[in-house]
């Protein structure tokens, strides 16, 4: 079993302010302490297609935004998706809309990789708990 | 091509045509014949036709008959009967069953047929004019609908941030000042929220279709607390729920919720502080039939002229204006998609309830 201090959280999101807030916000609560953040999900493809070495030798768990410009969230886990089995699984994605439609949903639940879609504001505390979930605490 | 009103004429007697032509031929573009099938053929070619005549009595179709078959794919042009006396309650039978706009007796008289094509033409233009006034209406009407949903998802954005900032300023130590300004700044944030929360979700209701999904209504229920735990704390409401359930229950959760969170976030915002202990309580008890939801709460209750007002649009409370006020709307729209009922009972001072019921739809 791993302690939720090993898992490494990316956020990923166009909105600079979200980032900054959320990142705070998981510092404080000590979820982790290893945060990366990129602006947008090019970027983030970009590292993941480079196979940075954040992703390597543990859980990866992504704060996906699904509103944004160019790729949107659900286009970034098109991409996800159609890369080779042992990249995937390094990641398990968490969704982040600020008003959660139904169709998101059902979209969402379409990809095995991820886990929930949550409301922004992140709420960390209940983060926390699908996180341990997730992980099976 | 002739820029005249085309009019087709059916009928089994040639000598009929003929007297047809003689009289509009001048005025009109007229297509005369004896077969049933040419004249829809006629008609499959000449979208612009404006009248059918048709003969009653024919020996392979009558009249009657015709129209019935050319009214669906043919809806435009104004359908006119030529008859004898002898088949009136045929006719009669037909313009009831709105089959034929007018009828004229043979043998015909050319005043009656010409007023006849006139109050015809007439009908012709304003159905036309009606269609498209109709259309251009709807078309406005989605227009706005989509507008106002993509607009009030938008403004979603930029509100949720400045609470993510508001959540994590109040982790910081803050000065008593500044501590009193960001309240009011949540305050204000959050009524924002709700409100333009509440129109999306206006929306998403009006335009989604009826969804049926097994729904365990104890976690649902949970769930909802736990959302309004940090908000319930905040006024030192206790809340408590008790769920029976006793069968399978299905129905739309994504209504459901909808309308039980405004009733949740209600009960919580018109609690009582004078109360020594304020509550809300969630009775729930389902079965085969229904699901019966009760939120009773201890709070503020509601003036006894403002109930029967509290479910429109937006209603005007005489005392306290905190929420936005579309909450119970949407609450009741919604309800009224799962074909359910909203019922209140509430008294000033004393505290509200309210009972949702909701059919169960396995």
């Amino acid at each position: 079993m791993k302690e939720l201090s090993e898992v490494y959280i990316h956020l990923v999101d166009d909105n600079d302010i979200d980032i900054a807030v959320n990142t705070k916000l998981l510092q404080l609560s000590k979820i982790s302490e290893h945060i990366y953040s990129y602006n947008g999900a090019v970027r983030f493809l970009k590292e993941v297609n480079s196979g940075a070495n954040q992703f390597e030798g543990h859980l990866n768990v992504v704060l996906l935004d699904i509103m944004m410009p160019v790729i949107n969230g659900f286009d970034c886990l098109d991409q996800l998706q159609i890369m080779p089995e042992e990249t995937r699984s390094k990641f398990k994605i968490f969704m982040l809309a600020s008003t959660i439609d139904r169709n998101d949903i059902r979209r969402a639940e379409s990809y095995p990789m991820v886990e929930k879609i949550l409301e922004k504001p992140l709420d960390v505390y209940l983060f926390k708990k699908f996180l341990e979930e997730t992980l099976g605490y | 091509m002739s820029d005249k009103v085309k009019l087709v004429y059916l009928d089994d007697e040639e000598q009929n045509l003929f007297s047809f032509q003689a009289l509009f031929r001048r005025d009109f573009d007229v297509f005369t014949t004896t077969s049933a099938h040419d004249a829809a053929n006629y008609l499959t070619n000449n979208r612009d036709v404006q009248i059918v005549f048709s003969d009653q009595k024919m020996p392979e179709v009558s009249g009657v008959e015709f129209f019935e078959l050319i009214k669906e794919d043919f809806p435009e042009p104004v359908r006119i009967l030529l008859t004898g006396y002898a088949d009136i309650e045929a006719v009669i039978d037909a313009i009831n069953r709105g089959q034929v706009y007018r009828y004229v007796t043979k043998p015909w008289d050319v005043n009656d047929l010409k007023i006849c094509i006139d109050n015809s033409l007439e009908k012709y233009r304003r159905d036309k004019e009606l269609k498209e006034k109709n259309s251009a209406l709807e078309k406005a009407n989605s227009e706005l609908e989509k507008f106002v949903y993509s607009a009030s998802h938008d403004l979603r954005a930029p509100i949720v941030t400045i609470k993510g900032v508001i959540n994590l300023a109040k982790m910081e130590d803050l000065e008593e000042k500044s501590k009193s300004y960001l309240e009011m700044i949540e305050k204000s944030t959050n009524r924002l929220n709700d409100f333009v929360t509440n129109i999306v979700h206006y929306y998403q209701n009006m335009k989604s279709d009826e969804i049926r999904e097994e729904v365990d209504l104890q976690s649902m229920i949970n769930e909802l607390i736990a959302k309004f735990k940090d908000y319930a704390d905040a006024f030192g409401i206790d809340v408590q729920c008790n769920v029976v359930q006793s069968h399978k229950f299905k129905t739309d959760a994504n209504r459901l919720i909808m309308v039980l969170n405004n009733l949740l976030s209600n009960a919580i915002k018109f609690s009582d502080s004078n109360k020594p202990k304020p509550a809300i309580e969630i009775n729930v008890v389902q079965n085969m039939e229904r699901a019966v939801i009760k939120i009773i709460d201890n709070g503020q209750g509601i003036e006894e002229s403002a109930i029967s007002h509290i479910f429109d649009m937006f209603p005007k409370s005489a005392d306290k204006n905190i929420g936005a006020g579309v909450g119970l709307f949407i609450a009741s729209e919604a309800l009224k998609k799962l074909k359910g009922k909203i019922n209140v009972e509430s008294k000033s001072g004393v505290g509200t309830k309210f009972i949702v019921e909701v059919p169960n739809l396995v």
